[in-house]
């Protein structure tokens, strides 16, 4: 999981990890057929802190505005939670969505279940269907539409 | 290396149109300095050889300097426009990021004051520019397909990159509409050409090509002049162009990379700067003889800015399309908008061009987050596998007519970190663009339709699309209302000339980079002609 990313030394106590956690799996449950991971499986505050440093202090505070529970209630529950907190301070919720999009959207296992292959563009590269050129064919019957500087 | 002995050619910007001059002008053998103020760039460390390449591109690596905020940039005041400048400085210049779309503008771009009674006639035509179109898609290596009846005949070097399910998808919308299609022309190598390797379909263009397969000019033009004698000083911000008693340019000021004030001697001066950094630098070499700016006794430095106008219209499909993969903005385009129709309420017009990209993983979930059709929560998965690589887009690009309100001025307060003012965007759309724009979104939306789409949204002007810097140190026949003649040499100061987009007298309404190169390198031909009455 994570592949390529720099994480640092665990920035948040193991309860707020959990509820970092709760929080992650909110925004991005698990797929029902099980292909896509949720976020909360992925290390968000390892890539917080490598990627997003700056945003760690907010984030810790986010995490401490939570109910020490959230992590244990179901599901339903969490998103009213998380709804609130996104309604009461709309950037910081922004900037969460951004930071753990930005975690789930790397994930080498997230890539392939959405076909866009794991890794970085580089050197990697995609195979595009040349498309068929026979499709021109009313283009090339059509009169030439060029306009000439000078009407004739 | 830097020495205050005076050079004989001094060009200021390595970009698409500094590269090209420089190269052309080689072949005189004169000692040849280009000062661009940024770096070269490492294409191993550009976005896409990094997992958070699409962070980057959001930041570090945006298209927009404001964004970027590199020490080699300079900061832009947009408040006063509607679309704001990207760019991007360095060896390269906008190639660098740019998408490489490469549609030459056409024979009638030339004569609009003759054709449709606005805006002036320019006073070269696209027979003129014809022979540096083709040398100068050689040099950049161009890949498309000959035949196309939208454009005189022409032979792009290379075959034409892949159309891919979703080129295929839109141009059956446009064959069901009877409408003008075609594979565009594309500065990016289809096949291997001269030592460098083929497209691999990343993606990402605008962030800058890992692979090498987009023609920006640092590995086209730059290696070929370099080898034939060109010297190239990079980190040298120039600040203004100084001029002797006689009023000739004779030099400039610069600050190099310790950010030293240097003064450095030329007996010709080429400005290449864009149509952005160009006026910028005129205006701010101010002197008895010039008070209102170098070669600005028309006034018409900075003034006639033209962008072109853009709207985008996405197309949602059941299918999917690949959309996330080949080169993003180069897949076909549509001229069949493109000349003026006197049944519509605009006069001139516009091409579409049909892209892909832009809808990467982080970047579609993002979009989604915004318009809110991709929520967080448990319906993320199902809309975002209905969002993702099932869409097509189709910008509509805008020709822009000159108006003298739109300008680029000197900021009074914003500077760079050498300390030389910023430019100041001033610019309103005007009611032509509107309803032209209003057009080109409302027969896209049609196109998508044609082409099966299930949800369809668009509009414009985009912001973040001041991609093409046009007009502000115009070319033209009198001295009064024009700043360069017929071959980019300023009317008030005859060693001095111009070669960038900032002396086009109308925009087109295609991409400009092909055409700002062919002026690039008739400009210099016709200096090599006339060397040895150049200031005549
Ligand atoms: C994201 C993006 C996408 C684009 N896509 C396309 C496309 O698909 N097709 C197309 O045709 N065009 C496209 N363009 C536009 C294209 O990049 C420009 O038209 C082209 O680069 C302009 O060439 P130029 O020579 O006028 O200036 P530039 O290429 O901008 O070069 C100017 C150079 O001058 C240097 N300079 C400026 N001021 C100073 C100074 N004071 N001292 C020293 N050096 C200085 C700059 O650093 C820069 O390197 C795109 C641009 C961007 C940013
Ligand atoms: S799509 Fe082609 S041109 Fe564009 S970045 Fe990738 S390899 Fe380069």
């Amino acid at each position: 999981m994570n592949d390529g990313l720099i994480a640092s030394d665990a920035p948040f106590t193991p309860e707020e990890r959990e509820i970092l956690g709760a929080l992650a799996d909110t925004l991005v449950p698990a797929s029902e057929d099980g292909v896509m991971p949720s976020a909360g499986e992925l290390d968000i505050a390892g890539y917080v802190a490598g990627n997003a440093a700056d945003f760690l202090p907010e984030l810790g505070e986010i995490l401490a505005g939570l109910d020490a529970g959230f992590a244990e209630e179901p599901l339903g529950i969490r998103v009213e939670h998380v709804k609130a907190f996104s309604e009461a301070r709309p950037e910081s919720f922004q900037r969460l969505l951004a930071e753990v999009y930005g975690c789930y959207y790397q994930d080498a296992r997230v890539l392939e279940g959405i076909g866009a292959g794991a890794g970085p563009p580089f050197p990697r590269g995609n195979t595009v269907e040349p498309g068929d050129l026979s499709l021109l064919d009313p283009v090339m019957g059509s009169s030439t539409n060029w306009r000439r500087e000078v009407p004739r | 290396m830097p020495s205050n002995d005076p050079v004989d050619v001094l060009i200021i910007g390595a970009g698409a149109s500094g590269a090209a001059v420089a190269w052309s002008l080689a072949d005189t053998r004169m000692h040849i300095v280009c000062m661009e103020q940024g770096d070269w760039t490492n294409p191993s460390e550009y976005p896409t050889n990094y997992p958070d390449w699409e962070q980057r591109l959001a930041g570090s690596d945006s298209i927009d300097p404001n964004v970027r905020g590199r020490d080699t940039d300079y900061p832009i005041n947009n408040d006063d426009s509607p679309i704001s400048v990207v760019n991007f400085n360095g060896v390269g210049g906008g190639t660098i990021l740019y998408a490489a779309h490469f549609p030459r503008m056409h024979p009638s771009d030339f004569r609009v004051r003759t054709l449709d009674g606005v805006a002036d006639d320019w006073p070269v035509s696209y027979d003129t520019l014809e022979p540096y179109f083709a040398e100068n898609d050689r040099m950049m290596g161009v890949s498309g397909l000959a035949g196309d009846p939208s454009y005189p005949p022409k032979q792009p070097p290379l075959p034409p990159l892949p159309l891919g399910r979703l080129g295929e998808t839109v141009a059956q919308g446009f064959n069901r509409l009877g409408w003008h299609w075609w594979p565009a022309d594309s500065a990016i190598i289809s096949r291997p050409y001269e030592g460098r390797d083929e497209c691999k379909n990343l993606g990402p263009c605008t962030s800058g090509c890992a692979q090498g397969a987009k023609s920006s000019t640092d590995i086209t033009y730059w290696p070929v002049a370099l080898r034939k004698g060109v010297e190239l000083w990079t980190r040298c911000r120039v600040r203004e162009i100084t001029v002797n008693a006689e009023g000739m340019a004779d030099g400039v000021v610069y600050y190099d990379a310790e950010g030293e004030e240097r003064h450095q001697r030329a007996e010709v001066v080429v400005l290449a700067c864009n149509g952005v950094g160009t006026p910028r630098i005129l205006l701010n070499s101010t002197s008895p003889q010039f008070p209102d700016g170098l070669a600005n006794r028309s006034g018409q430095v900075g003034r006639n800015l033209m962008f072109h106008p853009v709207g985008f219209v996405r197309g949602y499909f059941e299918e999917r399309l690949d959309s996330h993969m080949g080169p993003q903005g180069c897949c076909m385009l549509s001229n069949q908008f493109y000349e003026t129709n006197p049944e519509r309420d605009f006069v001139r017009g516009y091409m579409m061009q049909i892209v892909r990209g832009g809808v990467w993983p982080w970047t579609t979930a993002m979009q989604g987050a915004a318009t809110g059709d991709i929520p967080w929560g448990p319906k993320h998965h199902e809309a975002f596998q209905r969002r993702f690589d099932h869409s097509a887009n189709i910008g509509v690009l805008c020709e822009d007519l000159p108006e003298e309100h739109n300008t680029v001025t000197l900021d009074p307060e914003l500077a760079d970190s050498d300390g030389i003012p910023s430019p100041k965007i001033s610019y309103t759309l005007s009611e032509n663009s509107r309803r032209m724009l209003d057009h080109g979104v409302a027969r896209a939306k049609e196109v998508m339709e044609a082409a099966g789409a299930v949800d369809v949204v668009g509009g414009g002007p985009a912001r973040i699309a001041g991609w093409h810097l046009l007009g502000t140190a115009r070319m033209g026949t009198d001295p009064e209302t024009s700043v360069v003649n017929s071959w980019g040499r300023s009317h008030d100061v005859k060693n001095l000339f111009i070669v960038d987009g900032s002396i086009f007298v109308t925009s087109g309404g295609v991409n400009p980079t092909s055409t700002i190169q062919a002026l690039a390198l008739y400009v210099a031909d016709t200096m090599k002609k006339n060397l040895a009455t150049l200031f005549d």
